[in-house]
């Protein structure tokens, strides 16, 4: 493994050299595109006419450049296609991604977006444009060489002092280094120097990116009035950058203010009804706001808009069903569960939300015999270890009562109890059940001993890793995880503890591994949690100090 | 079914756009032969259509800011890089028709904060004022004036005429002067750059031929 070494004043590319990839649905704009590109030099050339074919390509090789045009007519978009190739991995952060677009409306949706390509050309645009803008790229993610380098090694200390010698040597790139630094540090969690990076960048100008990052660092800082006034004020100049609606109903539902976090999303999905992500969100907060018509829009456009997303999960044909359910509206439900069978029955997550669904419809027909097999269609499935998400097992033990059975909802509530034994929303709503079923002593039952195990052996572990006494930590903690193996809280806090036993007592790999396996599994139950990135700083430092390096790929 | 006029319009649009992309391109790729009279022709059909391809740009963006103003979305980038770009645009619409020069000068920072597309669109629209009216040289130039960033187009023609002068000079709007939409257009551009209250402004000059000058705060 050798360090990079970055020549200093070369600004030579040898476009020869370069592999691309063209991404349009038109055969005579690729045939342009070509030309464009062999104008320049570029001649290694793949074409192709849809995101699937470029998935097919760019998993087959790497290409040093990607040319994408926004609009790839059915399928998936530009977009869709960019954020499948980041969210997998597939593209190094070497690879440029250039999205090409009939309007110049996409940038300024795109521009502050999580997930913006290196560029973009409005077209049409020249062979000189097109190359010249190329050019800085390359040469800017040359500079960034031994940044990413790091960055993909995990090693995030070590890239932050690349991006510092960057912002000290290179003038030129010393943004864009900040920018890179900022995204790194809210990653570590240390939001406070975050904070102080994005107020540097906003006294230089008040630029849109670094305002919504200072914004995000005041928020993970809990201090949500501030983010919020920043917020405010980014939105009466810039109305149309969606990214700060995104982050202003954060910081709303932190403030327990739902009404503004819906209204938030409301005028972000307003300007870009595209992104999933926020039709998503869009739907969850209108749904706890009783709003079910918003609700019912929001999840019919996940489906919709999200065909060929990747962020669409089985769990958001239960969202739309449910809001269904609640209007009474029996005959939308079905023809949901009709329209997308072939896509719910390809995995058992999916049949169970079928399965689930069809026991609740059937129960409100009277069709019993109907909402008995279809129950036992679930026990089969959760029998073979299917789990749906916390909402769709509640609305399953709902209709197991309703069926008379009693004791498979109780064993349902226990599961989803133990799994979130903190978040009062989910155990409010499974009292309510119980409640409606006139069984409110059982269910305060079933909820207090699932919680109340759960948290007991939470609570000593945490309490003897204070007191120094690591070995009975880890025992209870990881008792508790038996118990409760999907609680991100008591994952986390396993992880901890287990690191900390390490740190104390020397290495033992079995029980690193069984840390890594559940911080994978708590990154996955809460995902962007803020104690995760501090979990996994502290488990590279264990690992780098009994010298388990992470083999960097170059 | 319910027809919808504004889809209709969008993908109509689309559809024209992509079919301006493929024409300029089949353009770009007619060779120049060395006779006076067929490269001739070739040049001004290369030019007439990046016209249209510019005009339609602004159109669109025209009637996008018809019911708001034009919000510049910010971000640090090169002069440096800007002019260069600039350049390279002019020259390959010159076609070796027109010298093109480039002039940075010493104070130019190394990074200034502007909506890059935007200031682009006014840039390449002055560069086609230069074709049309130019002798022989269009130079291109950054410099420092007055805390802002000056970004210029000069060319060796007679100069604006005098009543553009005075309506850019005036300030007064488009319907009143009959100045030129892309004109008009580089002022909305430059006024919409604002750093804490001071505004970008467009400077149109005669020095002996004309000079147009974008001063971004």
């Amino acid at each position: 493994m050798s360090q990079p070494t970055a020549p200093d004043s070369d600004t030579f590319i040898d476009y020869g050299a370069l592999r691309a990839l063209v991404v349009d649905d038109s055969p005579g704009m690729r045939n342009a595109l070509r030309l464009t590109l062999s104008n320049f030099g570029i001649t290694k050339i793949q074409m192709v006419a849809n995101a699937a074919e470029a998935i097919f390509q760019i998993k087959n090789r790497s290409y040093d450049f990607i040319l994408c045009d926004f609009n790839l007519g059915v399928g998936r978009d530009g977009q869709q296609l960019l954020e499948e190739l980041r969210h997998g991995n597939l593209i190094a952060l070497e690879t440029v991604f250039m999205m090409v677009t009939a309007e110049s409306y996409y940038e300024k949706v795109v521009a502050t977006a999580e997930l913006a390509p290196d560029d973009y050309m409005i077209k049409p645009f020249s062979a000189e444009l097109l190359c010249s803008r190329l050019t800085g790229i390359l040469l800017r993610k040359r500079a960034f060489r031994d940044v990413y380098w790091h960055f993909q090694a995990h090693d995030l200390e070590a890239s932050i002092a690349a991006c510092d010698a960057l912002i000290h040597n290179k003038p030129k790139y010393a943004v864009d280094a900040l920018r890179f630094k900022g995204e790194l540090l809210v990653a570590l969690g240390r939001f406070e120097e975050a904070e102080a990076l994005y107020q540097q960048v906003v006294s230089m100008r008040a630029i849109p990116w670094a305002r919504l990052g200072l914004a995000r660092s005041l928020h993970l800082q809990k201090k949500n009035e501030e983010a919020e006034e920043e917020l405010r004020d980014v939105l009466e100049r810039a109305p149309e950058m969606v990214a700060a609606y995104d982050l202003l109903s954060d910081v709303c539902l932190e403030k327990k203010d739902v009404a503004a976090a819906q209204e938030a999303l409301e005028k972000g999905v307003a300007i870009s009804a595209k992104t999933v992500r926020r039709q998503q969100k869009l739907g969850e907060v209108a749904y706890g706001n009783g709003d079910l018509d918003t609700a019912r829009t929001a999840f019919d456009n996940v489906l919709e808009k999200g065909r060929h997303s990747i962020f669409v999960t089985p769990a958001d044909f239960g969202n739309l069903c449910r809001v269904q359910l609640e209007q009474g509206d029996l005959e939308a439900v079905a023809d949901t569960l009709k329209k997308n069978k072939s896509t719910l029955q390809a995995n058992p997550e999916g049949q169970l939300v079928m399965a689930v669904t069809q026991s609740i419809a059937h129960t409100r027909t009277g069709n019993l015999s109907e909402a008995a097999k279809a129950l036992d269609a679930v026990a089969s499935l959760r029998a073979d270890g299917t789990r749906g998400d916390a909402q769709l097992m509640l609305d399953l033990a709902g209709a197991c009562m309703a069926n008379g059975r009693n004791e498979e909802a109780d064993a349902v509530v226990a599961e989803v109890a133990r799994n979130a034994h903190d978040s009062e929303a989910l155990l409010a709503k499974a009292k309510r059940l119980y409640d409606e079923a006139g069984r409110t002593d059982a269910g305060a039952n079933v909820l207090a001993s699932a919680t109340g195990d759960v948290r007991k052996l939470n609570n000593e572990g945490v309490v003897l890793a204070q007191r120094g006494d690591y070995k009975t930590a880890v025992e209870k903690l990881l008792t508790a995880c038996n118990e409760a193996p999907y609680n991100p809280r008591i994952l986390m806090n396993a992880v901890w503890v287990i690191l900390k036993y390490i740190d104390q007592g020397g290495m033992d790999e079995a029980m690193i591994e069984t840390a890594r396996t559940q911080l994978r599994e708590a990154e996955r139950q809460a995902p962007g949690h803020p104690r995760l990135a501090g979990l996994r700083l502290q488990m590279k430092d264990v690992e780098t100090r009994f010298g388990i390096q992470r083999k960097a790929a170059r | 079914m319910k027809f919808d006029g504004t889809d209709f319009y969008a993908a109509l649009i689309h559809e024209l756009k992509n079919n301006l992309g493929v024409l300029s391109m089949t353009l770009e790729r007619i060779p120049l032969l060395g006779e006076a009279e067929h490269d001739a022709s070739v040049d001004s059909a290369r030019l007439l259509c990046q016209n249209v391809v510019d005009r339609l740009h602004q159109a669109l963006l025209i009637y996008k800011a018809a019911n708001q103003l034009i919000h510049p979305v910010l971000d640090a980038y090169s002069p440096h890089d800007l002019v260069q770009e600039i350049a390279a645009s002019a020259k390959a619409l010159a076609h070796g028709r027109l010298h093109v020069e480039t002039a940075i000068a010493g104070d130019t920072p190394v990074l200034w904060f502007f909506d890059r597309d935007l200031v682009e669109m006014a840039l390449v629209n002055a560069i086609h004022n230069a074709l049309a009216h130019a002798r022989s040289t269009i130079r291109i130039e950054a410099e420092m004036e007055a805390d802002c960033l000056a970004l210029r187009v000069r060319d060796d023609s007679p100069g604006y005429p005098e009543h553009i002068l005075e309506s850019v000079a005036d300030g007064r709007s488009y319907a009143a002067t009959g100045t030129g939409l892309g004109l008009q257009f580089a002022r909305l551009i430059a006024q919409s750059h604002d750093n804490r209250g001071r505004l970008g402004e467009l400077r149109l000059g005669n020095d002996p031929g004309a000079v147009f000058s974008l001063l971004l705060p």
